[in-house]
């Protein structure tokens, strides 16, 4: 990538909040996070963590519409998803994007074509001027040279790179990336972390990003949301290195300094 | 939206609106530079607006260089550049210099990174049929390589697991039995009793014509016994166990199987193919002498309704019978049983990459499999009359 990937905190006092969870609470059979109150602001890039088996996925999964949480409201653009209709959460699901770990990209279609889908399905823009977004999404991931590939020729950082130009092809305020930096390299990790921070700088977009990598939370997170599955709540939100060095729960600083528990 | 020619051949301009704002797109040339001046918002709503509009206003005569100014533009989003992106790639393919101006910062970092590593745009050629054909070609000879290739390392296996016997997987190759073999006995039950009455039912009024109704009997017995028996037989295993050996060694091969054998020093055919093959060129022939008892039995389903007692039929179809009709039966039988493994099997090995691959095996090893069989049943037939059996 061209640059290092840094944080620089917005100015929460100014923003408008872009996704707002209050008492929400998520689970299958029974809850695994309850009173969840959660507001993320427009233009932030901000992580939710925490333990294996902390809900983090199932919380994205209530975040991106494909389930409804057990109680709470979950408001993007101004619709409740919990007890949204379908055609309001269809017109939600516009205003966001999603990555999902393994990339999902369709098989058996270009990267050109992968990018191409949600516009030829959304869009009346010609075929042309098509192919030219889809090229220039592809180009912002740095993935121009490689538009008529298909996803099992490329590596898997940039099947995900490849998955981020996808989510952004209608340019939505909102991008969820599902554990980003899951079985890449640190450099490709690192690689990934900057592109985050150029779209998020040069585009404004809201980044969502379920992930327990420490590294990529300190070096881009402008928050963290941790929750813990034992305990069932939110246990922390604030800025990465301040929770890492002052939260007032052990667990979080014990967690955020890599200590490990007696257990282990 | 409208695109204006001013009448001077140097400068065109072209106008996009939507409900919140303008966005003019202004094309002129000078001293052959072409310049494409943006002005209004240049985003997801408007970009593709604003691209017919340009394309619209491009002159058709070549420029040495090409400027994209946006200095006027107040909004550029990650679609809005897509039009630096086209402009881009149609200077590359004409060998021209391209450049955007008026733009710093964070929008300048935009447009260089949506310009990164895009190709020109591809001139058409008018050799395109004959490398389409030349592609084929050669992805025929390559089809064709990988089958003689496969067909000998199959024998050099087959050939190397008859010297010692203790390296076949017996235990696969029983399983594998049951699996081809019995399991499909209901469906060759079905299609056997039904091809049988079918082809009496369709020749017992012509022959009636001719007074030779009992000689249907003989007609579904040399039918069924040399040809349909081993066909509905090899068809059915093509359906069944062609697939399923593609999409089987196929998956194996996806999520990497196939590699941990390797690396255990264990011959996938020998591992996986041999026990397959072996399986079904061992049971197809008993299915195929099923599938023809039943076909005769079901002609009698035709003709006893019509007054013929069972032993007027079995006498007949057994004076129409050969020794060596019933054994091409058998023959035909255990070479398309051959065929059919073989080429399931060689489907799933050259699996590709990706979720579509095992769908694309598994057609690939029915459709060829059902084609080699009628092809090796025409080559057989002829082959067999030749001989005078």
């Amino acid at each position: 990538m061209v640059q290092t990937a840094t944080a620089t905190t917005p100015n929460a006092g100014q923003q408008a909040v872009s996704i707002a969870l209050r008492g929400v609470s998520i689970g299958y059979d029974k809850p695994i996070v309850e009173g969840i109150d959660l507001e993320i602001r427009s233009g932030e890039i901000m992580f939710v963590g925490g333990g294996s088996g902390c809900g983090k996925t199932t919380l994205l999964s209530c975040m991106t519409a494909l389930r409804k949480p057990l109680a709470g409201s979950i408001e993007i653009a101004g619709v409740d998803l919990a007890k949204a209709s379908e055609e309001d959460i269809q017109r939600v699901r516009r205003k966001f994007g999603v990555m999902y770990q393994l990339g999902a990209l369709f098989g058996g279609k270009s990267l050109l074509e992968n990018v191409r889908l949600p516009l030829e399905e959304f869009t009346d823009l010609d075929d042309r001027a098509m192919d030219d977004i889809a090229r220039a999404k592809l180009g912002l991931v740095g993935l121009g040279a490689h538009a008529h590939k298909d996803p099992s020729e490329i590596s898997g950082g940039m099947q995900k790179r490849a998955a981020i130009a996808r989510a952004l092809a209608l340019d939505p305020p909102i991008i969820f990336l599902d554990e980003p930096s899951a079985g890449l390299d640190p450099v490709t990790s690192a690689d990934l972390d900057a592109l985050i921070v150029a779209l998020n700088r040069m585009l404004g977009t809201t980044f969502v990003i379920i992930s327990h990598e420490l590294a990529s939370i300190f070096a881009i997170g402008h928050r963290f949301a941790m929750l813990d599955g034992a305990r069932k709540k939110l246990v922390a939100l604030g800025a990465p290195a301040e929770l890492r060095d002052h939260s007032p729960d052990q667990w979080v600083r014990d967690f955020l300094n890599r200590v490990p528990t007696a257990e282990t | 939206m409208s695109a204006r020619n001013d009448g001077n051949a140097s400068s065109f301009a072209g106008e996009v609106r939507n409900m919140a704002h303008a966005t003019a797109v202004r094309v002129d040339t000078s001293n052959g530079m072409l310049r494409v001046s943006v002005q209004g918002a240049l985003t997801a709503e408007t970009v593709g607006a604003a691209r017919a509009s340009l394309v619209k206003a491009l002159p058709t005569g070549g420029s040495s260089a090409v400027e994209l100014n946006l200095a006027q533009c107040h909004e550029l989003d990650a679609s809005g550049v897509s039009i630096a992106v086209f402009l881009f790639r149609l200077t590359k393919s004409a060998g021209t210099t391209f450049s955007v101006t008026g733009i710093d910062g964070d929008r300048k970092l935009l447009v260089d990174l949506a310009l990164r590593g895009q190709e020109p745009v591809p001139a058409g050629s008018p050799l395109g049929l004959v490398r389409e054909v030349g592609r084929a070609s050669l992805f025929i000879a390559h089809d064709l390589y990988d089958l003689v290739r496969f067909i000998g390392e199959l024998s050099i296996v087959a050939a190397h697991v008859a010297t010692q016997p203790r390296l076949l997987r017996v235990r696969d190759t029983i399983g594998g039995m049951a699996r081809h073999g019995t399991d499909a006995v209901p469906v060759v039950s079905l299609l056997g009793l039904l091809i049988g009455t079918i082809i009496a039912f369709q020749t017992f009024d012509p022959m009636a014509k001719y007074g030779a109704k009992l000689q249907v009997a003989d007609v579904v017995a040399i039918s069924v016994v040399r040809e349909l028996g081993p066909l509905i037989t090899a068809i059915i295993l093509a359906g069944r166990s062609g697939s399923a050996f593609a999409a089987e060694i196929g998956t194996m091969k996806v999520t990497q199987e196939l590699d941990a054998l390797r690396t255990f020093g264990i011959d996938p055919v020998r591992f996986l193919v041999i026990p397959r093959i072996l399986a079904v060129v061992l049971v197809t022939p008993l299915l195929s002498v099923y599938a023809t008892i039943l076909g005769v039995a079901g002609g009698y389903l035709i003709l006893g309704p019509e007054g013929f007692t069972l032993a007027q039929y079995i006498d007949e179809v057994r004076q129409a019978l050969t020794i060596g009709g019933f054994l091409q039966g058998l023959a035909k039988a255990a070479v398309f049983a051959l065929l059919v493994g073989a080429i399931g099997c060689l489907a799933g090995l050259r699996t590709g990459q990706g979720p579509g691959a095992v769908g694309l095996s598994t057609t690939r090893a029915v459709v060829t499999g059902i084609v080699s069989i009628v092809v090796a049943d025409a080559i057989l037939g002829s082959f067999f009359y030749a001989l005078g059996i």
